[in-house]
């Protein structure tokens, strides 16, 4: 026993840093005190149960013995830090209890990640031989799903409190808060992508990765969630049970994704979902393990196959989508690989920890290209929906114009027949009827008045029916009729207008009314001005043309100045340039002949 | 001795354009008709050296009858007299083959006077249907009617027509380009002439276009 002591007894040398003790003394035994009567072993650190004690749960005393020269002198506190210590535990320090953690009878499931600083009070400690106890409870492997959660005693590490409480912090961050940082991100992803899968049913298989990030941060949970509130058998129930669902989100996933769905294949996996539990349950506590790793191994399997069928659809379909995909999925089956190992047997710590938080980063990775593929097919359709309805928009604005254009034409074109049937009955009724007064009236006065109404009522029914009519031709029919007109009565004609580049036009019914004017001016010359030589000059202005008349008759008698009208149409010559826009001015001096000047707006 | 065909659906017009037509030929023969149906009866039968025909009739157009003349008498003249003085009127009759045209309302020396110039060979033409005519033949002349057979108007007839259209009158065309008065007055007459020609072959060529259709 003093020989056995001596092998833990430290030199003070080395006192100054942390003392780690890789083996302990070891008795199994319900006793509340280190049972110091019972032969105790020897064993190695970390002590893993399943390999030292198979099937047992504890209570498991463990001893080990330190010095501490000095330890009241330098007046620095001491700890102890345990890596893992499955599941509850004591710390006795001389045979004083100095730390209980969790419940030494199996009423929770504890998780095994979390590190542990006990410290050490200083006045406790002696000089030399200082013996630490530890009492250690756990669930045997057999019990467990997961070698992670079987009971087992990592090494131990005794040094100042502030050198172990940095590793310790390390550890917690490593252990505890990063996964439950990435549980939290892997919440918020799933819960996004499941919200979008929802809504867009087409595209389900956001929905089972949303439901598979859901589930994975639910395992993750398992690390830093410190006491589950179940009984041991029914939370390995409930972790298992876990499993065939975050393989049938992957495996679905995957094949949604690649565009392939089965019926058959989602009834299997829902069975899957159901079998599971059933089996463990069917088992029975005692034999979880091997139940559980049957299942897992079956799991990746069938995941493993998934990934190489959608790796292989989509290197014939989107090759384009082959390779990052190829990465990622090959990391993850590399992951969770480690994993499946890490749930057989002890890992090497670090690599355990780091596959925990790899997992879910291909997860965030694999997340952020979905959305990004969602986002720009959602993007896209969003543009087509946009160039659509502008397309509609057009079309309808097309249907619209056209058919305004139509009615519009058809408008027109009733217009114009009936511009041209009452022309027609203007010419056979009245027409007939005038003409028929003006070669058979006895009466010169009559016939003449029948034959002007004929020539009113023509002028009417072109500016009914008429087009725009070229000023230039315009003046072509005015020259024609003013100067025959004057010619036949004797009086000799000066015409002066322009007869090329005339680019204006004249409303069919400004064209109307200045023949109507000109004519009028022409008869008045003829019969009451006794004229022999008349001028008619036209000019263009900028947005006017301008007629002057001028003969060299005998002008209007004073008498008749201020009443111009009687007998010569004065006031309906200007009556007439008045309702174009335009003025006609008569001067005349008796005996020094008459200028009538015309000007009408263009 | 002049065998005249008057188209008149009016009696009282009938009466007086009768009474004008005798004061200008005073031996003249004169078959009277009020319908289109009647007068191409006439036409069929008897041989008429000149014919005054009204347009708008009971029955129809004397437009018709103005063809039916073109094509059974080229010799006869036939005249549009009417009320319409637009060339939306005037136009089909005198690519018909009328030639020239009198308006009714007109008082009856200018009358006599036109139509003893028309019988003479001095027909009128108004500025419009001038404008008219040059469109006519500037259509005739794209290269897609190329097929028609090539009536065109000489630069000469060009002139005077482009002339009658800035609303000169044929005396002033005729001291304007130092020609007789009868000289132009012949101008007027081939351009009328060619207006038929053209139009008839025109019309032949769409009738045998139809008619390749048809088939």
């Amino acid at each position: 026993m003093a020989l056995l002591a001596v092998l833990f007894w430290i030199s003070p040398a080395a006192w100054a840093l942390a003392l780690r003790f890789d083996s302990a003394l070891v008795v199994e035994s319900p006793a509340p005190r280190f049972p110091a009567q019972l032969t105790s072993r020897l064993v190695s650190l970390p002590d893993d149960w399943a390999a030292s004690r198979p099937g047992r749960g504890g209570p498991v005393w463990y001893r080990v013995v330190f010095d501490a020269p000095g330890v009241h002198d330098r007046g620095e506190l001491q700890a102890l830090l345990i890596e893992r210590a499955c599941s509850s535990y004591e710390v006795y320090l001389n045979g004083q209890l100095v730390q209980r953690d969790g419940p030494m009878d199996e009423t929770v499931t504890r998780n095994c990640q979390r590190p542990h600083l006990v410290t050490l009070p200083a006045a406790l400690m002696q000089d030399s031989r200082n013996t630490l106890d530890l009492r250690v409870v756990g669930q045997p492997l057999e019990r467990v799903a997961s070698h992670l959660r079987a009971a087992r005693l990592s090494a131990l590490e005794i040094g100042p409190q502030a050198t172990l409480a940095a590793r310790h912090a390390d550890l917690m961050t490593w252990r505890l808060t990063l996964p439950e940082v990435v549980s939290a991100t892997l919440l918020l992803l799933g819960g996004f992508m499941f919200a979008m899968g929802w809504r867009h049913r087409r595209d389900s298989y956001l929905a089972y990765f949303g439901a598979l990030s859901f589930g994975w941060a639910i395992i993750t949970a398992r690390l830093w969630w410190e006491d589950l509130p179940l009984p041991p058998a029914w939370a390995e129930l409930v972790l298992c049970s876990l499993m065939p669902f975050i393989v049938m989100c992957a495996v679905q996933f995957l094949m949604r994704y690649a565009g392939r769905r089965h019926r058959g294949l989602t009834i299997a996996l829902w069975l899957q979902c159901a079998l599971v539990p059933a089996s463990v349950l069917l088992i029975g506590e005692r034999h979880i393990f091997w139940a559980a790793s049957a299942w897992y191994a079956l799991l990746s399997a069938e995941t493993l196959a998934a990934v190489v069928v959608y790796l292989r659809l989509v290197h014939r379909e989107q090759p384009g989508e082959f390779g990052p995909m190829a990465v990622l999925l090959g990391a993850m089956v590399l992951l969770v690989g480690i994993e499946m190992v890490g749930q057989q047997r002890e890992t090497a710590g670090m690599i355990g920890d780091l596959s925990h938080l790899a997992i879910p980063v291909v997860f965030v990775v694999i997340g952020l290209r979905l959305v990004q593929h969602f986002a720009r097919a959602l993007q896209s359709a969003e543009e087509g929906r946009q160039s659509l309805e502008a397309r509609i928009r057009e079309a309808t604005a097309e249907i619209e114009r056209n058919f305004a254009q139509l009615a519009e034409l058809r408008v027109e074109q009733v217009t114009e027949r009936e511009r041209k049937r009452i022309a027609a009955d203007l010419h056979d009724d009245l027409g007939a009827k005038l003409l028929t007064i003006v070669h058979t009236s006895e009466s010169e006065r009559i016939s003449t008045l029948a034959r002007e109404a004929l020539e009113e009522m023509r002028l009417s029914v072109r500016g009914l029916t008429g087009k725009p009519v070229r000023l230039i031709d315009a003046l072509g029919d005015w020259r024609a009729e003013v100067v025959s007109r004057l010619a036949q009565a004797g009086v000799e004609a000066d015409w002066n207008a322009p007869t090329d580049d005339v680019p204006h036009t004249l409303s069919a019914r400004a064209y109307v009314q200045t023949t109507r004017i000109l004519r009028e001016a022409v008869s008045n010359i003829i019969k009451h001005s006794s004229a022999s030589h008349c001028q008619i000059t036209c000019t263009l202005g900028e947005e006017d043309f301008q007629f002057v008349v001028q003969d060299n008759g005998k002008g209007i008698p004073l008498e008749l100045d201020g009443r111009l009208d009687r007998g010569h149409g004065m006031s309906s010559m200007k009556q007439r340039a008045k309702q174009l826009q335009g003025q006609c001015l008569v001067e005349s001096g008796p005996g020094y002949g008459t200028v009538i000047r015309l000007t009408l707006p263009l | 001795m002049k065998n005249l065909l008057l188209l008149e659906d009016l009696p009282e017009i009938r009466a007086w354009l009768k009474s004008l037509v005798l004061q200008v030929f005073p031996d003249a023969r004169i078959s009277e008709s009020a319908r289109v149906h009647d007068a191409l009866e006439l036409v069929s039968a008897v041989k008429f050296d000149l014919a005054l025909i009204d347009l708008g009739l009971p029955d129809g157009s004397g437009v018709d009858v103005v063809s039916a003349l073109r094509e059974t008498q080229p010799e006869a003249q036939s005249v549009v007299v009417t009320i319409h003085d637009d060339d939306e009127h005037l136009f089909p009759a005198l690519q018909a083959g009328a030639f020239g045209y009198l308006l009714k309302e007109q008082a009856r020396e200018l009358l006599t006077e036109q139509l003893q110039r028309i019988s003479q060979g001095e027909p009128p033409l108004s500025p419009s249907i001038a404008r008219r005519v040059i469109s006519y033949f500037a259509a005739q002349a794209k290269p897609q009617a190329s097929m028609m057979p090539a009536v065109q108007l000489t630069e000469r007839e060009s002139e005077v027509l482009l002339r009658v259209a800035k609303g000169f009158t044929l005396p002033e065309i005729g001291v304007q380009l130092n020609l007789s008065r009868h000289t132009i007055a012949d101008y007027v007459k081939q351009i009328y002439r060619k207006l038929n020609v053209s139009s008839r072959a025109e019309a032949a060529l769409e009738a045998q276009r139809l008619g390749l259709f048809r088939r």
